[in-house]
């Protein structure tokens, strides 16, 4: 490997300057691990694939055995990755490559130029992957402080296990894991020791996935993604020389830093190494970022939730323009929203909704979507506000493109057939301002598990709770356009373009899965049959029964997010004197009262 | 590229020697300065200065070491003794050396040293005592290079009496390397020794062993850039003896002892003159060449400048610069450019990077394999561009991508790190010895965010201690709180109430009479869970929000032991909407603060209106770190204030959560008439108006001790999915709400 290699000397940028990052991955020869087989498929369903070696800027190579591949030039825009030891010797030199390598040790591992990746067990699923496993946020009373985990992954020898505690009697021995099954035993104290020879980095990642928060011990090993995730927030590193010290600083500790460090620890895991997927996305984002030179991913972006992989740091690289760092940047967003109104068969102009629409005092503009057939009508509606129309393509996902005419924080997405007064659209902004990242709507479906059907279900009939909020009538930041037509998987967005009552699930599904949280319904004056379960369908205008034949599209969503991201919430935001027994003149929003 | 830099370099270097003997100028760099040992603790004279004799055969250390490390040549055992988590650093008391024949191995030491160990002997770091010491800084001044005896000055290291290999020893040093070749890396033979050094190469930087430090700019200190405010323009100027920029380098001493500071007006971020601004002198032909042709292609927003040739005398050349003929005044013409060039010179590290963001101008870094100054905690990428060497021509094209209000963040971070980091002799020695200290203490390190963020984020932004989005689960349930004093009767009312919420996990009744024991046992209600009393040692409202360890949940509910109109549901709902909103207060009656302004300060307000920013805690759910919080960080005096008013705990709560989370309260359920629900310590005391008007202080205390107004008003309160709405009442998961 050429050890005086660095990003300026031998990576080539100038074949990124066209399309970016593309990808390609050599054809495998020889024997190949399961691992191996995840990692390619991660690549190849990736926006960073390209089909042949003449289009991509970087060549990947994941498990080459024997000779030197193909167009490998002395390895020049070369990613060799390697996520264990090869089953086979290579007998070809590194030159000029990148190693994205599992642990690589600190002496080897050339910073800003090689990439760290986790050791990860066999078994790492693919998608979506295990969550953390906090459901707390403080330790529990009695929880252990310390738990020591074995070299081995087998557990420790006999003979060494006291021996290797620095501690005398202090340690909780946790039983140790075969790799093989992740999650089995994982450590249950505040703090993980995890010793600094390699082998101790596998216990690195199950530590992180239980929250348990890692203590290394002057690791020899460069700690994962190191150049881009600030492990000081998640992990203590400490000096394996000063036991005692480390013991007292441990016992010290402030709450509210241990509360801080358990926290990122779980959104560490979830973020960027749960799945197969998520390693590999995040070391193809670490390159892009490289790439995109200096203003790239700020580290906010990277070590605050959501992370990287879904805060694109090609929509903005500014915290403030996305819903999810207000907080942290002492900023709010606009007070202004854009009305984006779907217009679908029946190409009537919704004169109605849009006059409510606009009465509203934040209402910057209206955006017409025209998907209809039929002609553009000729006369609008006189608005107080600008009113624009912009021609769709008759595809359901068409909703949510990222259509440039957007220039607020704040979307309302509606439908022509939706109706609502100028009241609710108000009372429902006010309440997305104190909830950006979230989507607030009126009307609502809700999830369930089909013992019956072995399946994932869902249903427009009215429930004490609900997991999604239809989009033709809710608020949400704009910043999930750019999401959904960016980052989701193209096999999705087929889906649901071809059966469009899936849209509406898929948006829920993308925004639960970066949110974790539910959505927020407001009260909807004319909620009296429940909301039809597709809005868009082929001649969907009345769906007398609740439970009109809809394809399936929750379950292979549940396959392509890899989990089911969907939260269920029991409550509902209303107005602080909504339906009390006060005089009406002092409501604001009396209207949303009327039956 | 390599041998035309290399003869370029000779050719250049023996110009500028020959120039130098020509003029008989010997007095390299760093001057010595008169009285300048008053760091010490003997604050001896200069002149006083015991002379060390070196030997010609003494020892000499090890070359340094490149593949040391913090656990391979850091006696970390040596900072056992420091408590606090604070390494303690021994100055080696100040000595003149002398070879064999008695020539001086050096000038005694430069101002610039003289400062930094005044800095340090200041500092928190400094001990007198050398057995306690973790790490020892020499008195011997190796800032630059060019004023060094190589082997004799290592000789002087070596003779150090805890030298021992070099190990815990720091250096400074910023002007690093000689001609022709400039080592990245001071040269002086060191061993383990760490070094503090200006212009590391990733070659000569041992990562996270050595620190990356800035060349100090001496202008930093004499000329005044204000990033806001105007200020009259005053002629004159002065600097100190940092000459190394006028020519390539290697200095020729101008030394001019002017006193006067310069002011400029106003520059804030925002579009300025010059879009991109080159200010180095003596620039190799092959990068002026690249710039010039970026000026004719770019016309006026590309401004190169040079030297200037022909200016009269008395003015200091350091102080102009010039394009073509026209001159300009050094540094205020880099507030006239967005972006400024900071290219590699025979040395990596450039004291012009320094003058730049001092400037407010964003530093355009064109200098492969340069470690930034204190890379290993500042997030350049915030206030700078890196452009490799050999794109040295795209350059503009690739800052023109640069969105505007991305540049103007980086002005203003530019000018923040000139500020923490760059702007005195002192900023850089105790940023170096807290990078260290971060290293040997990381559990007590500084977070990113405090050594990035400027002032003005630091202040607005928030971070919420519970910022991981998680519902916890239901069947963790919550703890009750019941603060009492004598009123039984009531109170078994409320225990036996709250005690059939399903999710109620332990009771727990603070008893706050001392004058009085609780009941007997027999005499408790009869409850599912477990209930626990607690005597307290004094009648203080802020018993409530002990943390208890009898605490185990997450959630806590406190309940005021009057509170009986409150139905099993309606806890049962409140309890699930907090594990919605787990960091936030969750309560029942709601209230609101109001700025009146006629009397220029805060009201409080309980009546029915359409807003809430409080929720009254005689009935709320809360996480139970607020409690730790409430007890132990409460700001200023406020807990006593409250313990000693007997009023307002509750809105010092509601100002704690909004302050530390930056989120409103939820206000649960239909408004009900609550009884007095605001003076339950003190019976019979309720005058309203009085009351009133006691709240409104309270609040404006509150606001003038947190020294902002955390509260958040909000719209909007939580109900069940179906309430009120038509649907049968027997289907709906909470009917009892809003009926007592």
């Amino acid at each position: 490997r050429g050890g005086s290699c660095s990003w300026g000397t031998c990576f080539d940028t100038s074949k990124c300057r066209g399309d970016g990052l593309k990808v390609f991955v050599h054809p495998v020869t020889g024997p190949i691990s399961e691992t191996q087989r995840r990692v390619l498929a991660s690549v190849e369903g990736s926006r960073y694939y390209a089909t042949a070696a003449a289009k991509a800027c970087l060549l990947l190579l994941a498990g080459q055995c024997g000779r030197e591949p193909l167009l490998w030039h002395g390895g020049r825009n070369h990613l060799v990755i390697s996520l264990h030891a090869a089953p086979c010797p290579r007998t070809f030199q590194l030159g000029q490559a990148m190693v994205a390598e599992a642990s690589p040790t600190v002496d080897t591992f050339r910073p800003g130029f090689d990439v760290a990746l986790p050791l990860l067990p066999e078994a790492h699923p693919l998608r979506g992957g295990a969550p953390g496993r906090l459901r707390q946020y403080s330790p529990q009373p009695r929880e252990a402080l310390l738990a020591w985990a074995g070299e081995s992954g087998g557990g420790p020898p006999a003979g060494t296990d006291s021996s290797a505690c620095p501690w005398h009697g202090r340690c909780e021995q946790d039983a140790g894991a075969e790799q093989t099954h992740p999650g089995d035993t994982l450590p249950s104290a505040t703090f993980c020791l995890i010793p600094g020879r390699r082998p101790g980095a596998g216990r690195f990642l199950q530590a992180l996935q239980a929250g348990c928060i890692p203590v290394l011990l002057s690791p020899r090993w460069e700690l994962p993604f190191s150049e881009v995730i600030d492990w000081t927030k998640a992990a203590i590193v400490a000096d394996e020389r000063l036991p005692l010290q480390v013991l007292a600083a441990l016992q010290e500790m402030p709450p509210a830093r241990v509360l801080a460090l358990r926290q990122q620890t779980q959104f560490l895991w979830g973020a960027y190494f749960s799945s197969v997927e998520k390693v590999v996305l995040t070391t193809l984002e670490v390159l892009r970022s490289r790439l995109a030179g200096a203003p790239a991913h700020p580290w906010q972006l990277w070590n605050s939730p959501p992370g990287a992989l879904l805060a694109l740091s090609t929509f903005s690289t500014r915290p403030q323009d996305f819903p999810f760092y207000h907080l942290q940047q002492g900023s709010r967003p606009e007070g202004r929203f854009s009305a984006l109104v779907w217009v679908g068969a029946p190409g009537q102009p919704p004169v109605k909704l849009i006059q409510a629409v606009a009465g509203s005092r934040h209402c910057a503009q209206i955006l017409v979507l025209w998907s209809s057939e039929r002609p553009l009508p000729s006369r609008w509606p006189e608005t107080a506000v600008p009113l624009r129309v912009i021609g769709g393509h008759r595809k359901a996902s068409d909703r949510f493109f990222p259509h440039a005419a957007i220039n607020t924080d704040a979307v309302l997405s509606l439908d022509a057939h939706s109706s609502l007064s100028t009241s609710e659209v108000d009372f429902a902004f006010a309440v997305w301002q104190s909830f950006p990242e979230r989507m607030v709507g009126f009307l609502t479906w809700s999830h369930f598990w089909d013992e019956a059907r072995g399946g994932w279900g869902y249903t427009a009939d009215r429930t004490n709770e609900f997991s999604m909020v239809l989009t033709r009538a809710a608020f949400y930041h704009r910043y999930y356009h750019t999401l959904f037509t960016h980052s989701l998987p193209k096999a999705l967005r087929v889906l649901a373009d071809e059966a469009p009552a899936c849209v509406d699930v898929l948006m829920n599904f993308l925004v639960a899965a970066v949110t974790k949280l539910p959505p927020i319904k407001v009260p909807y004056s004319k909620q009296q049959e429940a909301a039809p379960l597709a809005p868009w369908g082929p001649g969907s205008t009345a769906q007398p029964q609740s439970q009109p034949p809809v394809p399936d599209c929750i379950n292979p969503m549940v396959a392509g997010f890899g989990h089911m991201p969907l939260v269920s919430s029991r409550l509902r935001l209303d107005p602080v004197l909504f339906k009390d027994p006060v005089s009406v003149q002092r409501k604001k929003y009396r209207s949303l009262e009327k039956p | 590229m390599k041998t035309k830099h290399r003869i370029y370099y000779i050719t250049l270097f023996s110009i500028v020697l020959l120039g130098l003997i020509a003029t008989g100028m010997f007095q390299f760099w760093p001057h010595s300065i008169e009285s300048s040992s008053d760091w010490s603790v003997e604050k001896r004279s200069i002149r006083d200065v015991p002379v060390v004799r070196l030997p010609a055969d003494s020892p000499v250390p090890e070359r340094g070491d490149l593949s040391c490390r913090m656990h391979t040549c850091f006696d970390v055992y040596r900072c056992g003794f420091n408590p606090k988590n604070k390494i303690k650093v021994y100055i080696y008391s100040l000595k003149k050396y002398a070879d064999d024949l008695g020539v001086p191995v050096s000038s005694t030491i430069s101002r610039e040293y003289n400062e930094l160990l005044t800095a340090i002997s200041e500092s928190d770091y400094y001990t007198d005592d050398i057995n306690r010491a973790c790490l020892f800084v020499p008195s011997i001044d190796v800032l630059n290079q060019d004023t060094l005896r190589i082997k004799e000055t290592a000789q002087a290291l070596a003779q150090l009496s805890r030298w021992d290999r070099g190990t815990n020893h720091l250096l400074f040093n910023m002007l690093p390397g000689g001609p022709p070749e400039y080592n990245t890396a001071l040269d002086v033979p060191r061993d383990r020794a760490l070094l503090a050094g200006g212009g590391f190469s990733t070659w000569t930087y041992r990562q996270g062993y050595d620190v990356s430090i800035p060349v100090y700019s001496p202008l930093s200190a004499t000329v005044d850039l204000p990033e806001k405010g105007p200020g009259a323009l005053l002629a004159g100027g002065g600097f100190s003896t940092w000459t190394y920029r006028q020519g390539y380098d290697v200095s020729i001493p101008v030394y001019s002892p002017l006193s006067a500071t310069v002011d400029l007006p106003e520059k804030g971020p925002g579009p300025r003159r010059y879009f991109l601004l080159s200010s180095q002198t003596a620039l190799h032909p092959e990068y002026r060449e690249d710039l010039e042709a970026l000026q004719a292609k770019h016309g006026e927003s590309v401004l190169v400048l040079d030297k200037c040739t022909n200016l009269s005398e008395g003015v200091l050349a350091v102080r102009k610069r010039c394009h073509r003929h026209q001159v300009f005044d050094y540094p205020q013409v880099l507030q006239e450019a967005t972006f400024c060039l900071v290219l590699r010179g025979a040395r990596l590290g450039q004291a012009v990077l320094s003058d730049v963001l001092q400037a407010g101008c964003v530093p355009v870094i064109v200098a492969d394999s340069y470690i930034l100054p204190f890379s290993e905690v500042l997030d350049w990428k915030r206030a700078s561009v890196a452009v490799p060497e050999e794109k040295l021509s795209d350059v503009y094209s690739i800052l023109q991508s640069v969105p505007q209000r991305q540049i103007e963040e980086m002005q203003r971070q530019a000018r923040w790190f000139w500020e923490a980091y760059f702007q005195s002799i002192k900023a850089i020695a105790l940023a170096t010895l807290q990078i260290i200290n971060d290293r040997i203490y990381p559990y007590a390190a500084i977070s990113y965010e405090e050594w990035n963020d400027p002032p003005t984020v630091k202040w607005s932004s928030v971070s919420n201690p519970l910022f991981l989005p998680l519902i916890p689960p239901q069947s963790q349930g919550f703890t009750a709180i019941v603060l009492t004093y004598d009123r039984v009767e009531s109170l078994f009312r409320v225990i036996t109430e709250v005690s059939k919420v399903p999710s109620l996990s332990k009771l727990l009744v603070v008893w706050n009479n001392q004058n009085k024991s609780p009941p007997e046992d027999s005499l408790w209600p009869k409850i599912r869970v477990p209930l626990k009393v607690v005597r307290t040692a004094e009648n203080k409202l802020s018993n409530r929000f002990f943390p208890y360890d009898e605490i185990e949940t997450e959630a806590v509910l406190a309940i005021d032991d009057d509170i009986i109109m409150l139905t099993s549901d309606e806890l049962q709902f409140g309890y699930e909407v907090w594990r919605e909103f787990p960091d936030r207060l969750v309560g029942y009656p709601g209230r609101l603060h109001l700025w009146d302004h006629e009397m220029s300060k805060w009201k409080y307000e309980s009546e029915w209106t359409n807003e809430v920013s409080m929720v009254l805690t005689g009935a709320a759910f809360y996480h139970k770190y607020f409690n730790y919080l409430y007890t132990y960080k409460m700001p200023g005096d406020i807990k006593n204030w409250v313990d000693a008013h007997m009023n307002c705990e509750d809105i010092a709560m509601n100002f704690l959560v909004a302050n530390v989370t930056g989120k409103a309260v939820i206000k649960v359920t239909p408004r009900k008439k609550f009884k007095c629900p605001e003076c339950t310590a003190i019976d019979g005391l309720s005058l309203d108006q009085t009351h009133m008007v006691e709240r409104s202080e309270c609040i404006n205390k509150f606001a003038s001790v947190f020294g902002t107004m955390p509260l958040k008003v909000v719209e909007h309160r939580a109900d069940p999915v179906l309430y009120k709405d038509d649907f049968p009442e027997k289907l709906k998961s909470f009917p009892n709400i809003g009926s007592l």
